[in-house]
């Protein structure tokens, strides 16, 4: 105790075998990260903690929630949130930024295929079968032109980093992605309980990003909708565990909030139910899944949705953002393929690489991963947020024969990576920092040009050696600097 | 925008059951301090608190048993304020006028919202509420600002169109409601023999008068000690007094005409009952009311509030009924949850 109290905390740190965010090696800050360090040295315990609940004081108040039981009876909890800033270099970032724009461009050309001539899958540079039997695909949308060619109009890619500092894509998320109302509210959070720790630093602002959002909705709507379309959002309501992120990203764009019950289709159109009668509505930015969007196509239990939607939206008449069927592309064992998509499409090599990626649909990687499942993590194709994966070496022997039995029953279902040392980053833990594993969900929006919104929701696996980042499972979130070029 | 039927809905109630709480701690605060007055606290406290749980006595704090023995105060003023199995308690209010506001979250300002939420979590620790017994009358008034300054907030960082309106003539009409209540709850004092106000009877009709936050305005309106017929006069039928039942039924009016002038053509039946209801209290003297019968006058008052709320509901929030949604909903979550990305 006494030698660690005589240094200041934040230099008595040990940053392990992992990538470290902030340090090059104990006692050495990345250079980009010292004005920060210096800033945190200074602070004392108290300081930090009093700081730390203005903070959670801060979310509980404004209602900054996420259900984690669905239901009546849920509990609303706040995301825990971690003090000290993740820094994103400008140079990072352009690459971050390219790799994103090219692997956008590349997945939609691929779902616009599919949904047309399927020229990929005749030429078999995918196997047809793995993306026709992907729950994902969706063949109620065949045929379809959608406005500007773009089917994922928001798209939450998560990012992790290996031992040696490379940013790898993980997964994308293509339906209905979560999370950037963190990205925005752990930005006024932090600014509001901390301010002068972003002395020194220009850190490009995120506060756009619903106009932005805006822009984008309004540039696919359909062309009858002329200069007004009308856009709204399109909620499972308040059991929901991202409610939250829906009214405010509602409100951030001052567009109507509604549920399925608010809405009808009539001769075509989709209106909502108002005061004064019904009024049409001509884009939607629905935060409902495929599944529950329309009980006439697809789940027919669904009260969540709105009956004759998805024939409106076959005739043109509504931009549903983003589109139905899109999944097929977020697909866990189609990600193996992305980087071909890339090549085949736009004649690039990826900027971005992406995770080997083990498909027990093929028999030697079948052979593989029943072999090595204790080294590996096991995903469900279907699942995210955490739910129905094995972490190889944080597993059990019961829970490995558990996945090779699932594995080997299903072999579509599931895919295999190796366990990736995940980068750590410094986090305050009791009275002290402690490195702990993040990954970066970054988010980019696709109406006439690709932007990505320079920033992102920095994950933290909270439990000390955890892999598990989700908020589902316990992880919370970091405030993410992109620097802007001039501070470095 | 046009308004949202579910959002003109939630406007409505949210503002209902804010404006219900209030009431909830007036009566409950005012009726602890009738209790210290009356001298002996242990023996007849509890004959002060009784009325107050009027209708919900059958399955109040005694659960309806005959054999129960008769509840203390302490158990009403829980039973009224913090019990969250009392639909109608302080704590159930702020938490349905919570979820009312969570489906608007869109449509009212971030303060108000966090205003709502704010005055929730205040209520939301119930072994720290239990604590407070020592100090109530602080927490009361702590609460009661915090509620109303969400009715501030309401006013003035929601724009007034026509969801605003929905507010306020959810607020309003709630008010003429509690406050018709209110004189109900009290009219046997009236009814009873002689009308001349005997000592016991002015600490009571000015409990009555502070239970609506009428005590100071009342002094200042008619400058005379407390009379039992002025009282009513003031707190049913005064024009300008604002938690008047004239006064809080003309404020409804307006709000519903706002609306209705540019809404749909189903609008006429609430109109009309609001209209009627309105009319009666501003061309009625309180002579004719206590001729009348008090006790009938003020039930039909309250039928009448009712019914113009079903009305509103019927012209306004459902054009259709959608039963079995909320549980569907719920479902559908679950199902949602393992997909969340």
């Amino acid at each position: 105790m006494t030698t660690t109290a005589s240094r200041p905390g934040v230099f008595a740190y040990e940053p392990g075998e992992f990538w470290d965010e902030m340090f090059v090696s104990a006692g050495e800050v990345r250079p980009y990260y010292a004005s920060l360090a210096q800033a945190l040295s200074t602070l004392s315990h108290a300081e930090v903690e009093r700081r730390q609940r203005a903070a959670d004081l801060s979310f509980q108040a404004r209602g900054i929630t996420f259900a984690v039981n669905q239901g009546p009876e849920g509990v609303e909890k706040i995301m825990p949130f971690d003090l000290v800033p993740r820094i994103i270099t400008a140079e990072e970032w352009r690459k971050i930024e390219r790799g994103l724009e090219q692997r956008v461009r590349a997945l939609n050309l691929f779902l616009d295929d599919i949904y047309h001539d399927g020229a990929i899958l005749r030429q078999n540079v995918v196997p047809p079968e793995l993306v026709l039997g992907s729950r994902g695909y969706c063949r109620e949308v065949r045929g379809i032109e959608v406005p500007l060619g773009v089917y994922t109009h928001i798209v939450g890619s998560d990012l992790v980093r290996d031992e040696s500092g490379e940013f790898y894509v993980l997964e994308d998320n293509l339906r209905t992605p979560s999370g950037v109302s963190y990205v925005v509210e752990n930005r006024r959070v932090l600014k509001r309980v901390w301010s002068h720790i972003f002395h020194g630093y220009d850190v490009r602002p995120v506060e756009g990003y619903a106009q932005d959002l805006l822009d984008v909705l309004r540039a696919v709507a359909p062309q009858e909708a002329e200069d007004e379309p009308n856009v709204v959002l399109l909620t499972p309501g308040v059991y929901n565990s991202a409610y939250f992120e829906h009214a405010f990203l509602a409100k951030g764009m001052g567009i109507q909030m509604v549920e399925g019950s608010d809405l009808f289709v009539d001769d075509g159109m989709v209106f909502m139910r108002t005061t004064r009668g019904p009024q049409r509505v001509h884009v939607i930015y629905r935060r409902v899944d495929d599944d529950f969007l329309d009980p006439l196509a697809f789940r027919n239990d669904s009260m969540l949705g709105i009956p004759g939607l998805l024939a409106s939206y076959r005739m043109g008449r509504v931009t549903l953002a983003n589109a139905p069927g899109a999944g097929v592309a977020d697909d866990k064992a189609i990600y193996a393929y992305v980087p071909s998509f890339i090549t085949y499409y736009l004649g690039e090599e990826p900027i971005l690489p992406t995770i080997r990626t083990y498909l027990p649909s093929e028999p030697d990687e079948l052979q593989f991963i029943l072999e090595h499942i204790g080294e590996l993590v096991v995903k469900s194709v279907n699942e995210s947020g955490g739910y129905g994966m094995l972490v190889g070496p944080h597993s059990t022997r019961a829970e490995q024969d558990k996945f090779r039995e699932l594995v080997r029953a299903n072999p579509r279902g599931y895919i295999a990576q190796p366990t990736l040392a995940l980068s750590r980053h410094p986090c305050w833990v009791d009275d002290h920092f402690e490195g702990r594993h993040v990954d970066l969900r970054p988010f980019v929006l696709f109406g006439r040009e690709v932007k990505v919104t320079p920033g992102g929701l920095t994950r933290v696996a909270m439990r000390p050696g955890s892999l598990v980042v989700n908020s589902s499972q316990g992880g919370g979130g970091k405030d993410t600097w992109v620097l802007a070029d001039a501070s470095t | 925008m046009a308004l949202l039927c579910r959002v003109a809905e939630n406007m409505f109630w949210l503002n209902r059951y804010v404006e219900r709480a209030i009431a909830i701690i007036r009566v409950v605060d005012v009726t602890a301090h009738l209790e210290l007055d009356s001298g002996d606290p242990d023996a007849q406290g509890v004959d002060f608190w009784i009325p107050l749980l009027g209708p919900s006595l059958e399955t109040g704090p005694t659960n309806g048993s005959a054999d129960a023995p008769a509840p203390l105060p302490h158990d009403v003023r829980y039973y009224l304020a913090f019990d969250p199995d009392n639909p109608s308690s302080l704590v159930s209010c702020v938490r349905h006028a919570r979820s009312a506001a969570r489906e608007v979250r869109d449509s009212i300002s971030s303060e108000m919202w966090e205003q709502v939420n704010t005055s929730f979590l205040m209520l939301g620790e119930p072994d720290r509420v239990r604590d407070l017994e020592e100090d109530l009358h602080a927490f009361y008034r702590r609460v009661r600002d915090s509620l109303l300054l969400i009715q501030g907030l309401a006013d003035a960082t929601v724009a007034h169109d026509e969801a605003w309106q929905f507010l306020s003539l959810g607020k309003y009409l709630e008010r003429a409601d509690n406050v018709s209540r209110l004189l109900r709850q009290h009219c046997h004092l009236l009814t009873s023999g002689a009308v001349a106000s005997s000592g016991d009877d002015t600490v009571r009709w000015l409990a009555v008068l502070r239970s609506a936050g009428s005590a100071e305005a009342y002094s200042r309106y008619y400058s005379l000690r407390v009379e039992p017929t002025r009282v009513l006069e003031f707190l049913l039928l005064n024009p300008l007094f604002p938690q008047s039942v004239r006064y809080s039924l003309g404020a409804a009016w307006e709000a519903l005409k706002s609306i209705s002038g540019a809404t749909m053509a189903g609008s006429g039946p609430p109109v009309r009952s609001l209209g009627m209801l309105r009319a009666r209290l501003e061309h009625t003297s309180v002579d004719e009311v206590v001729e009348f019968g008090l006790e009938e006058f003020l039930a039909s008052v309250q039928d009448d509030i009712a019914h113009v709320s079903e009305r509103l509901t019927r012209a306004f929030f459902r054009y259709a009924p959608q039963p079995g949604r909320d549980r569907s909903i719920a479902r559908a979550a679950q199902i949602m949850a393992a997909q969340q990305q």
